[in-house]
């Protein structure tokens, strides 16, 4: 027997119905979870209000929470299973709470987040976040002091100038000390030795021994002198020799933190772009000093790698040529730690060279943030504090950071002494001793028109480093100008 | 036979009144409910379409005259034509501009003529094998465009295939294609060509379309190659090199895949692949200025609609169309 017709209405109704649903399920947003409203106490919040002086949370409804990275560090592949593993243990320390892991690289993690936050689907917690990271969402991140208040969280734990790190005069407490990571001169011992050099000194203040014996103070011009004998092309010529061919060098003397023009500078002097009326652009005459040695040592004295070696994937496969075992000397931060074990088992630390007589070590450092759209800031705010404290010595491992909290320093360094393939003996002490020369004012610290600004000095980082031949003073000019042009605007 | 010219007129105006008095006719229940399913099919598309594309460009425009940012700082206001007088004076929209023209000079011809000439060759009757020439041609078209952008970067960096190649022809200085700002826009042609697959396709479907009849005349009036390539093939094929120039315009003044992957969004070597539409996107989600993004994309829309209309105008008497009274 045939099937019965469908009887036209029924046929239109359906058509309608379908229709409906498609349309509704294009436009709906992504599966959302909604927080039970079971208020439920957190993990020490067993009294809504924690005794005077005792830290603990009010009590909170567990929600979905969303754990954003990486603005700063944490994408690593090596890292992501500690990340997803504290993730996961956060229901078990509050029940009924979850956090979900979510990774964006860092090239493209501030787009995506712009763009989450807009769309109105911006996540709860925002890290590791560096200070650059944080001033390129001024204004998004959620006042802590509040929280930090009812929970009697306590903060004399932290530095009071780490502590003051985050504090924002418009945003007010953005962040809670998690790690810093001082920068240090990075080197190889092997390639000092095989012609006959000595060490970088290791303690600040110590005066560096010459091939001729004299001593002299470990300054930049010092360090010019040796890099260039460390530099050395196919023939086996080191760059201060005559025959010496620039365009086919195998091994450079050093190599400056190239990430951001800023940084380059921070390590002659501190400083930022930043007037004091707030409007003006001024560049530090260490931060031009700076600018005009990198620039010498990759087209005149040839022993910096030009911006083609650097992108070059055989010379540098891991983002830092130090990595690979290229380079004798290397300025860069403790994050490094993640990539160093590729360089050998013969790199230890040394000082950074001074400026004018001064030291100056720029210092990044990292936390964690709520953005102030969370819908569960309570909740969020709880999973912040379990980040920030029992899950921080996994995370600080994974991430090589140093933690903010002084009493577990010593116990970090220890223990990443132990990492695989590093080296038995590594001076961590330098690392320590380098926190005393922080940059402060901090290179990455907020500025108008933070993202346009950057993308200025990232043009202007390109061009030095790919084109020979410029004066340096016409083209800082010419970058002060553009960025005050954009200041303007 | 000349005709007046008030009788030329008069004959559309007859039509209009005949198909007006036939669409003032009622419908039919069968029409109308046939006109009812339809819009009904093609409803999600309609919703779509108003949902996703017109309520959204009209809601840019809205937005250009306000000062929307992420932060929103400022409360939300109503600015005028100020982002149109900040986008004027803005030397960086200008700088992403030349770029998108420097790239367009040197992109546009070499898109149109590169498939037109390959498809020649393809459609040679004297070409062995040509059906697997044009699938291999073809191929590159179905790569996923980011794999293939970065297998490029891997042949185009200073020890790449392609410098390794020059290195053993003699050449002993080979160009740093990715990082000198003079030849970053060859290798975006290399790429860009990689993906001609479909201008081949429709190049040679115009080709196959030029009746043969055209050709034996020219033969029989004893035009060689080069003559019958110029008053036959050319002239015939107006039409799909107008409809490639015209997508090619539009495509280089949207370029904006292949450097934001080959690098990073970053504009290197030296602000030289800073392109319009890179330039546009970053204000957008980098600068978070939707309120100016939005002008920077109105902008481009009104550059677009100009080159696209003056091109139109520019065609007119030149481009063949065989179906024209």
């Amino acid at each position: 027997m045939d099937p019965r017709p469908a009887h036209p209405r029924v046929t239109r109704l359906a058509a309608i119905l379908a229709s409906a649903a498609f349309v509704a399920a294009a436009c709906s947003p992504a599966a959302t979870t909604t927080p039970s409203t079971v208020g439920l106490p957190g993990n020490t919040g067993e009294a809504n209000t924690p005794p005077p002086g005792t830290f603990g949370l009010p009590s909170f409804t567990p929600a979905a929470l969303r754990w954003y990275c990486c603005l700063g560090t944490g994408e690593d592949p090596s890292q992501q299973p500690v990340e997803k593993k504290v993730a996961a243990d956060l229901s078990t320390v509050f029940p009924g709470s979850s956090l979900s892991f979510e990774v964006v690289t860092y090239s493209s993690a501030r787009d995506t987040l712009a763009t989450e936050i807009r769309g109105g689907n911006g996540p709860d917690i925002v890290g590791p976040n560096g200070i650059g990271g944080l001033a390129a969402f001024q204004g998004q991140w959620l006042d802590l002091a509040p929280y930090i208040q009812k929970s009697n969280y306590d903060l004399s734990q932290f530095d009071p100038a780490a502590v003051n790190f985050y504090k924002s005069p418009t945003e007010g407490e953005i962040g809670i000390p998690f790690d810093a990571y001082p920068s240090m001169t990075w080197y190889k011992k092997g390639l000092f030795s095989e012609i006959g050099l000595q060490e970088p000194p290791h303690k600040y203040g110590q005066q560096y021994q010459m091939p001729d014996g004299s001593m002299v103070d470990w300054n930049y011009d010092t360090v010019k002198k040796i890099a260039m004998l460390l530099t050395v092309d196919k023939n086996g010529k080191d760059a201060t020799q005559a025959g010496f061919d620039p365009s086919h060098i195998v091994q450079w003397g050093f190599e400056p933190q190239r990430d951001d023009l800023r940084g380059l500078g921070a390590y002659w002097g501190a400083g930022n772009l930043t007037g004091p009326d707030g409007k003006t652009v001024v560049i530090p005459d260490a931060w031009k000093a700076a600018w005009k040695f990198f620039y010498d040592g990759m087209w005149t004295s040839h022993f910096i790698m030009t911006g083609q070696n650097f992108a070059d994937a055989k010379i540098n496969p891991n983002g830092y040529p130090f990595f690979a075992g290229k380079v004798a000397m290397s300025e860069n931060f403790l994050w490094t730690t993640y990539g160093v074990a590729d360089a050998g088992t013969d790199w230890d630390l040394a000082a950074i060279p001074s400026y004018n007589g001064k030291v100056t070590a720029p210092l990044n450092a990292d936390t964690f943030a709520i953005l102030k759209s969370t819908k569960n800031p309570d909740a969020a705010f709880a999973a912040l504090t379990y980040i920030l404290g029992d899950a921080s010595d996994q995370l600080l491992q994974a991430y090589g950071g140093m933690p903010a909290r002084p009493a577990k320093q010593d116990s970090f360094f220890q223990t990443l002494g132990q990492t695989t393939g590093f080296p038995a003996q590594v001076d961590w002490q330098v690392a320590k001793d380098s926190v005393q020369f922080a940059d402060n004012p901090n290179f990455e610290a907020p500025m108008p028109k933070y993202n346009e600004t950057l993308k200025i000095l990232n043009t202007y980082l390109s061009k030095w480093t790919t084109t020979p031949g410029l004066d340096m003073d016409s083209e800082i000019t010419k970058l002060q100008q553009e960025i005050q042009a954009t200041w303007n605007s | 036979m000349n005709q007046l010219p008030g009788a030329t007129a008069a004959l559309p105006r007859v039509r209009l009144r005949r198909l007006l008095r036939r669409s003032s006719r009622p419908m039919s229940p069968l029409a109308r409910r046939e006109a009812r399913q339809g819009l009904l099919f093609i409803s999600p598309w309609i919703v779509g379409f108003l949902a996703f594309t017109l309520f959204p460009m009209v809601a840019t425009l809205a937005f250009t005259f306000l000062n929307i940012t992420l932060a929103q700082e400022t409360p939300l206001r109503f600015v005028g034509l100020d982002n149109y007088v900040r986008m004027l004076g803005d030397q960086h929209v200008w700088q992403s501009l030349g770029v998108t023209i420097r790239f367009a000079i040197l992109w546009l011809p070499t898109s149109i003529i590169v498939p037109f000439v390959v498809a020649l060759g393809l459609n040679s009757k004297y070409l062995r094998g040509a059906g697997i020439m044009r699938t291999l041609f073809f191929l590159p078209y179905v790569v996923p465009f980011v794999a293939g952008v970065l297998v490029w970067e891997q042949m185009l960096t200073d020890d790449g295939w392609i410098n390794t190649f020059l290195n053993l022809i003699g050449v002993a200085n080979p160009p740093s294609w990715l990082f000198d700002a003079g030849w970053i826009y060859p290798a975006l042609v290399f790429i860009g060509i990689w993906g001609i697959g479909a201008g081949i396709v429709i190049n040679l479907a115009g080709l196959r379309g030029i009746p043969t009849e055209l050709y034996e005349a020219a033969r029989i009036d004893g035009a060689g190659a080069w003559a019958t390539l110029r008053n036959v093939t050319i002239p015939m094929m107006s039409p799909i090199i107008f409809y490639t120039l015209i997508l090619g315009v539009v495509d280089v003044l949207q370029y904006f895949l292949v450097p934001l992957v080959l690098k990073n969004g970053t504009g290197e070597p030296a602000g030289s692949t800073n392109f319009y539409n890179l330039n546009l996107y970053q204000t957008f989600f980098t600068f978070q200025e939707m309120s100016y993004g939005a002008t920077l994309a109105w902008f481009l829309f009104a550059i677009t609609l100009f080159v696209t209309l003056v091109l139109f105008v520019l065609a007119r008497g030149r481009v063949f169309y065989a179906g024209e009274r």
